[in-house]
């Protein structure tokens, strides 16, 4: 009993480190990994880079990078577009309906490759990693549990719940797929 | 209740004296064992605890200094990241004031007051129990999030917007503010006693004017932390909102103020350094007193100080934020006032050294950690006048020269007179004295060490040298002086290492030290060393303010309370008139069942709101078992 509430306690241990961690600047080796998508012929779907769940999948999970995706959502105008989730020339990212599929390769593929109609490719302007943390940040703007490691409001005015609250697209009527 | 004598139950006046000890300990004492250790709530284990638990942090703090240090000694340096050094910075004064600076001073009243007001347990025992349990959870929390590389971040005063929802990623910021609100849960709670204590339970004759300095410190150090502590737990409540559930206290944008934080902080935060150090001033009063063998000078003037000190302690924090860009009359008002606390202060000064002067003074360990405070308290208190001006202050602001100011304050103001104070009540209580000759050791490395090292911070931070940077680059030419500092900061450390290993030695071989080792006048001198459960057998009846000194041969006693449950002695405010017999609770395991309740609360909520709902519920039941009669005869007011 006692050894497994120590191993309980071990594995939160480990978890609320990863949860917390502040990794600034990744191996060059697994900086180039994590560009190995293995995308389907359509560019959407198929496998994140093995490297992705050996490094904890951090760019979900982990607070900092979280939070850098969502500053970087700012900085690099993707609310010029897509708002703050709602969606306007671009379709809305937080009602839980995915065109080009809910996975997070597929969100890292829209930002890199960009999508036909009319989503630019950032490959040239940001970093995989940083193209990452958007995507990671991306999947939980609409996010249909609330996630404690998520980053919560700006200093700026509200436009719907922060991303840790979830659901943030509960007043928006699900949509029928 | 009056004390008719045809009064049923036995009294302790019918008894002799080795009944009434036997009697008396019978109610009073903590049993052996584990349960009884967790449920005791006398003030003298309490407070030992405390003040342990305390030194604990203290050289925790120590390392995370020495850390630093290490990181800092040359330009460039990779002893750690950026990101560790911002928690270790962060951990070192959050640490530093809020799990030893406070606690602390807090902790040698739980232990000292009751004995030198001559009663029998502090007030509200059970809270006392419950505030230690409060405090030990906090620093576990800090502490055990810090291991987990959770350790807050953002300084030990946190401001926002870095410590806000936006710049804050994770939980690092959440765990600072309910640091927080365990220490000032903690703190409030024995200020609370402390003040009932010294109001109500002094014993008979002890006047107003009688009351030991150390005493009256306290008195008005509680009061500052009643009236201080609120604004803090207010600031990091609604931080912990903002965070939590996107309230908007601290965010511009949708009316609220991130200045307010600063306030917040500040008005707290300042009287902060005054909990610090009137603690102090009464321990460097009482020692100067024994020491140079005479009453003090100016009693009047020095009660005075004090109290004037803990006002002025209330119009000063704006002088923290002069480089926020406030109204200039604002600027200048604060100037004044800031500058005006040299003048209590000064008062002090000259009525210690007319003491010292006048008397004769015995150069024991403890008096020498009082000339040590003199001399570094006072060029703290230089520097104090000089940053208190704008213009100089927008020039040092966030510099290595306002570290060193505040060290000097706060080492040398609070820290020195502390260690002359262990050295001094050591053998109150552990009846054991520590080692002279160590001691003197002690005092000159801790001195030479302290100045050595803080002194070229101030050259540092005219030179330009910011606080909290991880590195610097070569180029700057701060390196040799930053060497020389981490050298000189190895030999304060030795000597806090003498000093913890002197105590721990002295703990079983120091030489024995008889009731009043010093021929000290206060009361706490008046029982043996250390003092038995029920601390006085009879309760001393005061007619002087150096009791042990006026009547040498023996001391007036009074008699008249039940030795068959837990009695103290209720007096009047002004004259300590006796008043009342009061009864005083049993051990009970119940604030440590609400301690553990409160603490699972506290830290769910970091996590969900809905913790605070449902987290109640156990501080409930937890209460209500506390608060139970138990058909006990304490029961029967
Ligand atoms: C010039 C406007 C524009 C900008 C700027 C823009 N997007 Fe897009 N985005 C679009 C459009 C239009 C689409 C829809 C493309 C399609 O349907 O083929 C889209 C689609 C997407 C998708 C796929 C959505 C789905 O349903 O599968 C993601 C993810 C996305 N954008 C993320 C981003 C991120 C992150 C940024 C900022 C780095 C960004 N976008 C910047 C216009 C933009």
């Amino acid at each position: 009993m006692t050894r497994r509430l120590l191993i309980l306690a071990g594995l939160l241990a480990l978890a609320a480190c990863k949860r917390e961690q502040r990794e600034v600047r990744l191996d060059p080796p697994a900086l180039d990994a994590l560009d190995q998508v293995a995308l389907m012929p359509n560019g959407i779907g198929g496998a994140p880079p093995d490297v992705l769940p050996a490094l904890g999948r951090p760019y979900e999970t982990n607070a900092y990078q979280l939070s850098q995706g969502k500053r970087l959502y700012g900085w690099f105008n993707c609310t010029g577009c897509h708002a703050n989730g709602g969606g306007n020339v671009g379709p809305a990212l937080m009602e839980g309906w995915w065109r080009y599929g809910p996975d997070v390769q597929s969100i890292f593929a829209s930002i890199r490759d960009g999508r036909p109609h009319g989503m630019p490719a950032f490959k040239d302007k940001l970093t995989t990693e940083q193209i990452w943390q958007l995507a990671g940040y991306v999947q939980t703007i609409g996010t249909y549990a609330a996630k404690t490691a998520a980053p919560t409001r700006n200093d700026e005015m509200q436009s719907r719940p922060s991303e840790s609250r979830g659901p943030a697209g509960a007043d928006i009527a699900p949509p029928s797929r | 209740m009056s004390v008719a004598p045809e009064e049923p139950e036995v009294l302790d006046r019918r008894l002799d004296a080795a009944a009434l000890d036997r009697r008396l300990d019978a109610v009073w004492q903590t049993p052996r064992g584990l349960w009884a250790a967790l449920a005791t709530v006398d003030h003298k284990i309490i407070g030992r605890r405390y003040i342990a638990t305390a030194f604990v942090f203290l050289a925790l703090g120590g390392l995370l200094a020495v850390a630093m240090r290490l990181q800092l000694a040359r330009p460039e340096a990779r002893v750690m990241s950026a990101d560790r050094y911002n928690q270790v910075f962060t951990m070192h004064g959050a640490n530093m004031m809020f799990l030893f600076a406070v606690p602390v001073m807090e902790a040698m009243a739980v232990y000292l007051v009751p004995l030198m007001v001559g009663t029998r347990n502090i007030a509200f025992p059970r809270l006392n129990a419950f505030s230690y349990w409060m405090y030990v959870a906090g620093g576990i929390v800090l502490w055990g999030a810090f291991v987990f590389d959770m350790g807050p971040d953002i300084g030990w005063f946190a401001y926002v917007p870095l410590s806000g929802p936006q710049y804050a990623p994770g939980k690092r910021a959440d765990i600072w503010a309910q640091m927080i609100t365990f220490t000032e849960v903690s703190a409030l709670a024995v200020a609370v006693e402390l003040v009932v204590t010294i109001f109500k339970q002094r014993a008979p004759g002890m006047s107003l004017d009688r009351i030991p300095l150390f005493v009256w410190s306290m008195l008005v150090t509680s009061f500052l932390i009643i009236i201080a502590m609120p604004a803090i737990m207010v600031a990091s409540t609604s931080l912990i909102l903002d965070r939590l559930i996107g309230t908007h206290f601290f965010n511009p944008a949708e009316g609220g103020d991130v200045l307010l934080w600063q306030h917040l902080f500040w008005f707290f935060g300042h009287p902060e350094v005054y909990i610090i150090f009137l603690p102090a001033v009464g321990m460097v009063s009482t020692l100067v007193v024994t020491f140079s063998r005479r009453p003090v000078f100016g009693y009047l003037g020095l009660v005075l100080a004090v109290i004037s000190t803990g006002i002025l302690a209330f119009g000063l924090w704006v002088h923290h934020m002069f480089v926020t860009g406030l109204p200039r009359l604002g600027e200048s008002f604060f100037t004044g006032s800031s500058m005006a606390i040299a003048i209590p202060s000064g008062v002090q000064i000259f009525c210690w050294l007319a003491t010292l002067w006048s008397g004769r003074p015995v150069l024991k360990v403890p008096l020498l950690f009082v000339y040590a405070f003199l001399f570094t308290f006072v060029m703290g208190g230089m520097t104090g006048v000089m940053v208190a001006s704008v213009p100089f202050d927008t020039q040092v602001h966030d510099t290595y020269f306002v570290v060193a100011h505040f060290h000097y304050v706060l080492v040398g103001g609070a820290v020195f007179p502390l260690m002359g104070a262990v050295y001094y009540w050591f053998p109150k209580i552990t009846g054991r004295l520590m080692s002279e000759r160590v001691g003197r050791w002690v005092a000159g490395l801790v001195f030479v060490g302290f100045n050595l090292t803080f002194f070229p911070m101030h050259l540092l931070g005219l030179a330009g040298m910011p606080r909290r940077v991880y590195t610097y680059p070569a180029e700057m030419q701060w390196g040799s002086v930053n060497l020389f500092i981490s050298l000189s900061a190895l030999v304060l450390a030795s000597g806090f290492l003498l000093f913890f290993w002197d105590a721990f030695r002295s703990l079983r071989h120091g030489i024995p030290a008889g009731d009043n080792p010093w021929d000290a006048p206060t009361l706490e001198w008046a029982t043996s060393s250390p003092p038995p459960s029920y601390n006085f057998a009879r309760l001393p009846v005061v007619s002087s303010a150096y009791p042990l000194w006026d009547e040498r041969d023996a001391l007036s006693v009074a008699t008249g309370l039940r030795p068959d449950r837990r009695e103290v002695l209720v007096s009047s405010v002004a004259d300590a008139r006796p008043e009342a017999r009061e009864s005083s609770p049993r051990n009970s395991i119940w604030p440590l069942w609400t301690a553990i309740a409160t603490s699972i609360m506290l830290v769910w909520s970091i996590f969900t709101p809905w913790a605070v709902v449902w987290g109640s519920i156990p501080i409930a039941t937890a209460l209500i078992g506390w608060f139970w009669p138990k058909g006990v005869p304490e029961d029967d007011a």
